[in-house]
């Protein structure tokens, strides 16, 4: 019996491991979350290190499935790519955000699900720049680069300028971080789709 | 022998960095089996690259199988006729012989109900039918190159481009290897680019041989042999050609750079 397209494209990608490590991220952020709230002294703020971190491992396993072992062969190939890797970015990015929105109990004016949502989006678009950019391997690179710098370097007040370039630290009523988290998402989907992971060490 | 041409290349230039690996290069390929010869970093795998539409050019003007791929539509139209082996194609371990061959047919696109003739055709033309159950990561190097081979001629290509088909073969598999080159050439245009010399001379019908991104020789495999002289290396009347085409190209291009082919 000879295999058909679609799950065959699901394993080349790895994408059945990227879902169990997406669902193993869940748990644990489900944990760490829960064990935050059950601190004496909870306030929405203690779970800012939960929601960055997460969208920033979540983006990272995503833009690592973009990577392809048969990348020379790829190319060659006259099937629509865009339309697939455009998919398979929405279908992971859906399914993260899904997940890990559920995990994050708090106010969601605060550090709560939305927040962490919209850390997927943007993270994800970071990580999908990655990989159009210096090729799937090191798509982890500009999330984790920009998460640890917003996260020290962030000021404690929201708002202002910082919603814009410091949006992943901003409690979730902030437009302007929305924005530019949705817009990330938009223009890394979009670069990636279209040009494809860059090669590694092509000659 | 060749008929009408299917591979025109006029003035194609690709720079790697500062490195010209093509310079200007002007080629014409008809149906059969060329070979395509030269020392280590002389461009064949660039030029296999440009013609298998993966690699961009810095100028000149190409024609694959009657059309323009710079052109997407003429890009997708020759994508879908081409067969391509790189030196190092990347597989998937955990995956069968004949989920390979059919993932590679379907990124093809070659017809879904011609689907699974192709890929029996295919495993069967390289002599794997009896491994197309086999996990990847189980057969030895020459077998992943046969995979490789099967692959490449999934889609029945007009124009099949193959980088170093025989590496890791061993001396039975490479002369079915050939055997299965000239068949292949009775109805396509194969291009082979190699460094084994003794490939070119029992299978293909025509040779260029390019040094530092240029034509040092294109002729058959039988005028090759006979340009060799007894001053020329070689064990072989075609590795005594090689040398010496190689030898008076160079000598021209030192005397007149530019004048040089």
């Amino acid at each position: 019996m000879t295999p058909s397209l679609v799950p065959l494209y699901l394993r080349s990608r790895g994408l059945p491991g990227t879902a169990a490590a997406l669902a193993v991220l869940l748990a644990v952020s489900r944990w760490g979350a829960d064990r935050l709230v059950d601190r004496p002294l909870f306030d929405s703020g203690a779970q800012v290190p939960v929601v960055v971190l997460v969208p920033v491992l979540a983006a990272a396993v995503t833009g690592l499935s973009l990577h392809s072992r048969s990348g020379e062969l790829d190319r060659s190939a006259p099937l629509p790519w865009w339309r697939w890797r455009g998919a398979h970015l929405l279908a992971l990015t859906g399914l993260a955000a899904l997940w890990l929105g559920t995990a994050v109990p708090g106010d969601p004016a605060h550090f709560g699900a939305p927040t962490l949502v919209r850390g997927v989006l943007g993270f994800t678009g970071l990580a999908a720049a990655g990989a159009a950019l210096f090729g799937a391997r090191l798509s982890w690179l500009p999330p984790v680069v920009y998460g640890g710098t917003a996260y020290l370097a962030a000021p404690r007040t929201p708002g202002g300028a910082a919603a814009v370039w410091a949006w992943s630290m901003q409690p979730g009523a902030q437009p302007a971080a929305w924005a530019t988290a949705v817009l990330l998402f938009a223009a890394g989907a979009a670069l990636v789709a279209v040009r494809g992971p860059a090669a590694d060490g092509v000659r | 022998m060749t008929t009408e041409t299917t591979v025109h290349v006029d003035g194609l230039t690709v720079r790697h960095r500062r490195t010209t690996a093509l310079d200007a290069l002007d080629l014409r390929i008809g149906r059969g089996v060329h070979g395509l010869l030269g020392p280590n970093g002389a461009g064949k795998t660039s030029l296999i690259r440009v013609l298998a539409t993966v690699a961009p050019y810095r100028s000149g003007r190409l024609e694959l199988l009657g059309v323009d791929p710079a052109v997407p539509a003429g890009r997708t139209s020759v994508r879908r006729r081409l067969g391509y082996l790189p030196q190092e194609f990347g597989h998937y371990p955990g995956f069968t012989v004949r989920e390979f061959v059919a993932y590679m047919a379907w990124l093809k696109e070659v017809p879904k109900a011609a689907v699974p003739e192709a890929v029996e055709r295919a495993m069967e033309r390289v002599g794997l039918t009896g491994r197309a159950d086999a996990r990847i990561r189980t057969l030895s190097g020459g077998m992943v190159r046969r995979v490789g081979i099967a692959q490449a001629i999934v889609n029945d290509p007009e124009l099949l481009l193959l980088d170093e088909p025989t590496a890791g073969l061993d001396p039975e598999q490479r002369v079915e290897f050939r055997a299965l080159l000239r068949e292949l050439g009775t109805t396509s245009t194969v291009l082979v680019s190699t460094h084994l010399v003794e490939d070119v001379a029992t299978a293909c019908t025509e040779v260029t041989l390019l040094d530092e991104g240029r034509v040092a020789f294109c002729g058959t495999s039988g005028e090759l042999a006979a340009a060799g002289d007894d001053d020329a290396a070689g064990d072989s009347p075609t590795e005594r050609g090689y040398t010496a085409a190689l030898r008076r190209h160079r000598s021209a291009r030192a005397a007149s750079p530019e004048a040089a082919v």
